[in-house]
């Protein structure tokens, strides 16, 4: 039996095409000229066994097996005159690139070795050193100390509550009219301002369309972006 | 930024004493062209002058540094002889590698880059994501675009924490798929691999 280069570091096949390409390697095979047909059955063996397969990957491990089937079915029956790209060609392709990519993949790894025999600057960190607990180190003063620090935090936390208000349509309508009959009319963009929230803004807004929409009030805009300055429409009065 | 009446510098000494000490305190290793302007080299033959004369001393067996060219600058790094002296020393673990799945999707990113999880996953075959953020949280890729896709996933690209990881100066100085098949003395075609 051929002993596996790629499989020195892990006992698992990362993913379908790693175990494809350690089967063809073990039959020695020629990747250009392999049957997929030839070792489906192998493939779906060490599915079957879940032999050296990551079980994070099943699922990636299945869909491969699918095209693997599909393929020898496809073999075995009368071949349609022609066709784009067969897949067996297309997994072919996959394979032949998934080999170049293990091949840097192997090319990274030995300059990561390399560059890990050198050392920089503020290489030594902590969490590389390895360090056991010194338990003499922390008195029962310090243990207390940073416990009572730690409860003062948390009585100093604040909580905030937020609350949502609910506005009304009716109860805006009321409020609009009264501040333009004491006023005698209503700069609506002041009036904004002194509004608690976003959501209040767009119910007043609302409201506004609704009452000049129903011809309660007359809403003026000299340009885009201006004030919207609303008077009472008499008119509105006279006919209730 | 120097004054040009009166040079800084007198000797080459002087000179390569200022390099060092420059490599020496600097954490990420320094663009030369930032040093040469420095120094107030007129060209690069004088400053690879400079650096020549650093490397033949460092090379001598009582320095314990080396100058290292990587991502596109200089820095003072330990000799390889010295990393398991300095692992005893410093009673260091064992380094950190990357894991086979990081490093097939750094493989893909280094030579297809611009290049989207979804192309990453469908040339492992193998859901990609977890690796992917395993090597932007490393800050070795990161995310430099969208394609112009329905979706428009992100496209991810190396770094310059990428070429120091591996040792590189630039991305040129990773062998071409020719030369990586000639590498691995296989017959097959190169072409695919864009």
């Amino acid at each position: 039996m051929e002993t596996d280069i790629y499989r020195i570091q892990t006992d698992y096949f990362e993913g379908p095409l790693d175990l494809l390409l350690h089967l063809i390697r073990k039959n020695k095979m020629d990747i250009m000229e392999v049957k997929i047909a030839d070792i489906t059955s192998e493939y779906l063996e060490y599915l079957k066994e879940k032999k050296g397969i990551n079980p994070s990957r099943e699922g990636d491990f299945l869909m491969t097996a699918s095209t693997l089937i599909y393929i020898k079915s496809r073999s075995l029956l009368p071949k349609p005159d022609s066709m784009d790209e067969t897949p067996e060609e297309k997994l072919m392709q996959t394979l032949i690139e998934y080999d170049k990519i293990q091949k840097i993949s192997h090319l990274l790894r030995n300059l990561e070795g390399a560059e890990l025999m050198l050392w920089r600057r503020e290489e030594v960190l902590e969490d590389m050193i390895e360090k056991e607990f010194n338990i003499e180190d922390v008195s029962s003063f310090q243990l207390a100390e940073v416990f009572f620090s730690m409860v003062r935090k948390k009585e100093q936390e604040e909580f905030l509550l937020i609350e949502s208000k609910e506005y009304s349509i009716e109860r805006k309508r009321n409020e609009i009219l009264g501040a333009i009959n004491a006023e005698g009319y209503l700069n609506f963009s002041e009036y904004i301002e002194g509004l608690d929230s976003l959501q209040e803004i767009l119910v007043s807004f609302f409201t506004l369309l609704e009452m000049i929409k129903q011809g309660m009030v007359i809403g003026i805009q000299k340009k885009l972006f201006d004030t919207i300055n609303v008077w009472r429409n008499d008119a509105h009065r006279i006919h209730q | 930024m120097t004054d040009k009446k009166e040079p800084l510098f007198h000797t080459l000494e002087e000179k390569i004493a200022c390099v060092e000490s420059i490599l020496f305190v600097s954490k990420d290793p320094i663009e030369p062209e930032r040093i040469m302007d420095f120094l107030g080299c007129r060209n690069i033959k004088e400053f690879e002058e400079i650096i020549g004369e650093m490397e033949k001393n460092y090379r001598s067996g009582d320095r314990g540094i080396c100058l290292k060219r990587a991502g596109g600058g200089l820095q003072l790094t330990t000799k390889p002889d010295n990393n398991a002296l300095l692992k005893k020393f410093f009673t260091v673990k064992v380094s950190s590698k990357l894991s086979i799945p990081s490093l097939e999707t750094l493989a893909i990113v280094a030579y297809r880059q611009p290049v989207t999880i979804a192309e990453i996953s469908h040339l492992r075959s193998v859901n990609s994501v977890g690796p992917v953020k395993n090597l932007l949280q490393k800050k070795i890729i990161k995310i430099s675009g969208r394609k112009k896709v329905p979706g428009y996933p992100c496209l991810y690209s190396t770094t310059r924490e990428f070429l120091l990881y591996f040792g590189l100066n630039d991305l040129t100085e990773l062998p071409s798929l020719e030369e990586l098949t000639e590498m691995f003395e296989d017959k097959e075609q190169p072409s695919l691999f864009k």
